[in-house]
């Protein structure tokens, strides 16, 4: 069977309706900052009253004042009402690092609609970078395809912004698809933890691909992945028979879509399902996009899973903390 | 309907092609660019059942244009009546077979016989056929008079008769001169039948044409227009055949020392496939291997007799074929040569002639030659004259002695003349029986020369070659002039550079009395002390024929010198042939001509017994078949052979064809045919093919 999300897909081009921004009339500004824009301001005013002004401004957890600590981090509130130090620790607003991490592989570059996968992941990128700027967070860009060929580091100047932009809006030129090298570069790289945004069709074998994630999980990091197919990818409803041509490697082959729809669709929902497994495994945030949801809405969805989880945080420090004051 | 290439007519089986794609599903030449194909395998093509067939007035319509290509690439045409080939008229057949002895090989005679069956029964009845063998002669055995005189429905029970009477011989093949007689008699029969004439000339040549075939008669031959040859070739079973030659050793065979032995040379053909013989006496077991390679030859020496007897024939063992394979070697019984010299010469005097006539005989030990001298003033015996093979006579004889001489003459010998004075020419007109021939010294301006030399008589025809005619380095100081005014029948050989004659033959009865006006002694000339000198008397000893006689081996066809007869030889003379048969000889045959076998003939007379051998031809053992081009080379005009004759119609027939399809050009209108229904298959196919729709996905 098909993914959720894929199951859910509309065809290119229809209207997702519910007010939601169409993504092939947004597709239209030829500026991505302003598509970003757009989409964030239009986000904003859609939910205008939600009591969430960001995840990095929050607190996290209370603990035991050991010796060492800094005695300015500790609560005095807490030890008023239980005579015992405890040091508050809060999320650093300034210092959440997100880390956007793009495909640049050439079969990101097909689109069955007016714009391609790699649009698409950019505009994405672009949204999230912007509204992780306007909250103050820093931003980090990396593109890849069998290893990191553009590293960006997280910065929090609104000039750095329209540079992040430009960058994305690059064309993919990269030939296959290998998370692996890239993935392990970055978690070598990123001393800190952060937040990492990996924004892929993963339209390659995903057999290491759990141990491949396994090195930003092992490092802290926060890692959110955003799979982007194109919705003829998900349901191969092509008509005549052709010679299909792979954008990675040029091979051709001759397939008759009446009789090999069956089969895409069977091994295509075997590999998505494995994916999800393994993002579920390593406490991945998986989410699967078509290139024709609107971009809200996959804003939102990731914004409430990251809701979600802060209140697992919640859940799991309070506890822990053995009665809060 | 017909086609001038029907082969293109083939072409339409190429109507499967459309057939087939119709029947496979359209394989499209778009292309698709995906993102991946790791979820794609490769579709087969997919034939379409024949419920699918729905483009089927297209298919009809392809199919159609291809029959009308092909049918336009065979080029048809609508056949007319061709005028039929012309009567046939009737043609004159010779029908040559070979009965040389080469024909005896195995299995050759039969097929040689069923070869000449064959061409009779093809023959019409309007054909004038003659039947005609050869081997050293040709023979008539149905003329073409006997054939068309023959009721048709007989010919063939007739010649058949004819056939079953003939048998190879044992002569040679003489190829050339039966094929002249063969034409000449052709032509004769054209002359004398000039009503029939005009009609085509064959002659089947049945031979094996063996290297050995004596062509030359053809060289001189002008073949005849529009005669033409066909050979029907004799292949033997076995191609290795040796044979057997007398090496021509006169002086071994002339010895009486019966411990020499003969050497025999031993051929082996060129296409032979063994080379391992064995030679021995037929009447002896023991042999000798002897190898010769194919086409080679060698020369051995006869085995070593145990018993000497009178017939002698040696056998070669171990080729395929043996009619060669027998050499009679006759036992030699040489005698010595008697020269009578009638003079009154010292034989150890160097200025008298006998001396040099000794030195010239005396020193050949082949022909053993003896020179007796008999004194002028003495009757010269009866029994020294009938011994002589050659008389010299240098000065007058007394006239008992002139009667022998003149008998001696008649019977055929030579008698040589000196005239060593004027004094002698009376002994010319003895024995010449002429009158009134005067003689007298030459006045001689220090020395005479010989001229105008008659080198076509035998007697000088050794020296007709220029690299030996040259006798103007013998100088005469003195010769007697003799006035032959009075002697018509005289020929004279050579004149003096003055006119007057040297030599001259007066012919006496069946002999020739041969007088020289000079003698060879050095006050006369130096005749003597020329390298001319010895060559002119064994001439002179050769011309009489008494050589010819000493000779005992001969080829089967050759005419055996039979010897002389002399008053004591009177008697009948008879001649046993190696079947047993005797044939009693003339009295005045001189040559015996039935040598038909080989084999040791006995020639008996009351004086004498004389064995000599006939052998095959030499020639007649190159059994190697003779290129037929060498035929052609010699002029004869050979006859195209049937698939010649069936390529030419066809090519002919092809021509008529060709004209008439150039004449209709059919082929222009299925071409059109073939465009209109290209036209309309292209309307129909744009209209029945939907449009298709923009293929999904990114076009390359």
């Amino acid at each position: 069977m098909m993914g959720q999300a894929a199951a859910s897909n509309p065809r290119p081009g229809s209207h997702p309706g519910s007010g939601m921004v169409d993504p092939a009339a947004l597709m239209k500004i030829r500026s991505m900052e302003l598509r970003a824009r757009a989409i964030v301001h239009g986000f904003w005013k859609g939910i205008h009253r939600s009591p969430y002004h960001g995840f990095s401004a929050e607190f996290t957890e209370y603990r035991q004042y050991t010796y060492g600590d800094d005695p300015r981090t500790i609560d005095w509130r807490v030890y008023a009402r239980s005579d015992r130090f405890y040091i508050k620790r809060f999320q650093d607003e300034t210092n959440l690092r997100c880390h956007l991490l793009i495909d640049h592989s050439r079969s990101m570059g097909y689109g069955s609609g007016s714009y391609t996968k790699a649009q698409y992941a950019g505009t994405l990128a672009a949204t999230l970078a912007y509204f992780l700027f306007t909250q103050g967070d820093a931003v980090g860009l990396a593109t890849f395809d069998t290893e990191i060929r553009q590293y960006m580091p997280p910065r929090n100047r609104p000039s750095y912004l329209r540079r992040l932009i430009l960058a994305l809006e690059a064309q993919p030129h990269g030939r296959a698809t290998d998370l692996g090298p890239p993935l392990q570069r970055l978690a070598q790289m990123l001393t800190r933890r952060g937040l990492v945004v990996l924004i892929s069709d993963l339209l390659a074998s995903i057999d290491r691909l759990e141990r491949d994630l396994g090195y930003l999980a092992a490092g802290g990091h926060d890692v959110v992945l955003f799979q982007i197919l194109d919705p003829t990818e998900l349901s191969f409803d092509f008509d005549a028979p052709a010679l299909f041509r792979d954008i990675e490697s040029e091979r051709d082959i001759y397939v008759d879509p009446s009789a090999a729809q069956r089969g895409y669709q069977r091994l295509l929902s075997k590999h998505l399902a494995q994916t999800k497994s393994i993002c579920q495994t390593r406490g991945v945030d998986y989410h699967l996009f078509a290139t024709d949801r609107p971009f809200d809405l996959a804003l939102l969805d990731f914004l409430q899973h990251r809701m979600r989880l802060r209140k697992q945080v919640r859940r799991v420090a309070s506890p822990g903390s053995g009665g809060r004051t | 309907m017909s086609f001038l290439y029907p082969l293109a007519l083939t072409g339409i089986a190429a109507v499967g092609l459309p057939i087939l794609l119709h029947m496979i599903r359209r394989h499209t030449r778009q292309r698709v660019a995906f993102s991946t194909l790791m979820f794609l395998r490769t579709t087969a093509p997919r034939l379409r059942n024949r419920r699918r067939l729905e483009h089927l007035p297209l298919l009809i319509l392809r199919c159609l244009i291809l029959c009308l290509l092909a049918l336009a690439f065979a080029r048809p045409f609508i056949p007319r009546a061709v005028s039929k080939r012309p009567e046939r008229v009737g043609k004159r057949l010779a029908i040559l077979i070979d009965t040389s002895a080469s024909m005896r090989r195995e299995g050759m005679w039969d097929q040689a016989v069923n070869a000449a069956r064959t061409a009779l029964e093809d023959a019409g009845p309007d054909d004038r056929v003659s039947i005609m063998s050869f081997d050293q002669d040709a023979q008539t055995l149905l003329g073409f008079e006997q054939w068309a005189e023959i009721p048709p429905e007989r010919r063939a029970s007739v010649a058949d008769q004819q056939m079953s009477e003939l048998s190879p011989s044992w002569a040679r093949t003489e190829l050339g001169r039966a094929l002249v007689t063969t034409a000449e008699t052709m032509e004769d029969d054209e002359i004398n039948e000039e009503g029939r004439a005009g009609g085509q000339r064959e002659i089947l040549l049945i031979s094996d044409l063996q290297q050995g075939s004596g062509v030359e008669a053809l060289q001189a031959y002008e073949w005849p227009e529009g005669m033409k040859l066909t050979v029907k070739l004799i292949r033997p079973r076995g191609t290795t055949n040796a044979a057997l030659q007398l090496m021509a050793d006169r002086n071994r065979l002339a010895s009486s020392d019966r411990d020499t032995l003969p050497r025999v040379r031993i051929t082996n053909s060129a296409d032979a496939t063994a080379e391992r013989f064995q030679l021995g006496w037929a009447d002896e077991s023991s042999t000798v291997d002897v190898y010769v390679a194919p086409g080679r030859s060698v020369v051995v020496r006869v085995p070593t007799r145990t018993q000497p007897s009178a017939g002698q024939r040696l056998v070669l063992t171990g080729d395929d074929h043996d009619f060669d394979n027998t050499l009679y070697v006759a036992p030699s019984t040489p005698g010595p040569v008697n020269v009578l010299y009638v003079g009154n010469d010292d034989p150890n005097d160097p200025t008298d002639m006998l001396f040099y006539l000794r030195q010239a005989f005396d020193i050949d030990d082949v022909l053993n030659a003896r020179v007796l001298r008999r004194v002028p003033d003495e009757t010269v015996g009866r029994e020294d004259i009938e011994m002589a093979h050659l008389v010299v006579v240098a000065d007058g004889v007394i006239g008992q002695s002139v009667a022998p001489l003149r008998q001696y003459l008649e019977s055929g010998r030579t008698v040589m003349l000196v005239l060593r004075s004027p004094e002698a020419v009376r002994v010319l007109s003895d024995l010449a029986g002429t009158e009134n021939v005067d003689s007298q010294e030459a006045d001689v301006d220090q020395y005479a020369m010989l001229a105008q030399i008659e080198f076509d008589h035998p007697l000088l025809v050794s020296f007709a070659d220029p690299r030996f005619g040259d006798f103007t380095r013998i100088h005469f100081w003195k010769y007697r002039r003799v006035d032959l005014a009075n002697c018509p029948e005289a020929q004279i050989l050579a004149h003096f550079d003055s006119g007057d004659p040297a030599w001259f033959e007066i012919p006496v009865g069946r002999g020739s009395l041969l007088v020289w006006t000079c003698g060879w002694h050095p006050a006369d000339s130096d005749l003597a002390l020329s390298s001319k000198f010895a060559p002119l008397l064994y001439s002179a000893l050769e011309y009489g024929g008494t050589l010819a006689l000493r000779q005992a081996q001969y080829a089967v066809g050759d005419p055996v010198p039979l010897p002389i007869r002399t008053m004591s030889s009177r008697g009948n003379r008879r001649m046993r042939k190696p079947d047993g048969s005797v044939i009693n000889l003339e009295a005045d045959q001189q040559t015996f001509a039935q040598t038909n076998l080989p084999g040791i003939y006995t020639s008996e007379s009351s004086a004498n017994t004389r064995r000599f051998a006939i052998n095959l031809p030499p020639k007649e053992s190159r059994t190697d078949p003779m290129p037929i081009e060498d035929l052609e080379r010699l002029g004869v005009s050979m006859a195209p052979s049937n698939i010649a004759i069936e390529r030419t119609e066809q090519a002919t027939a092809q021509s008529s064809f060709s004209e008439m399809e150039s004449e209709q050009k059919l082929w222009r209108w299925v071409i059109v045919a073939a465009l209109a229904a290209l036209l309309v298959e292209t309307w129909l196919g744009g209209w029945l093919t939907p449009t298709d729709p923009a293929p999904e996905g990114e076009q390359i």
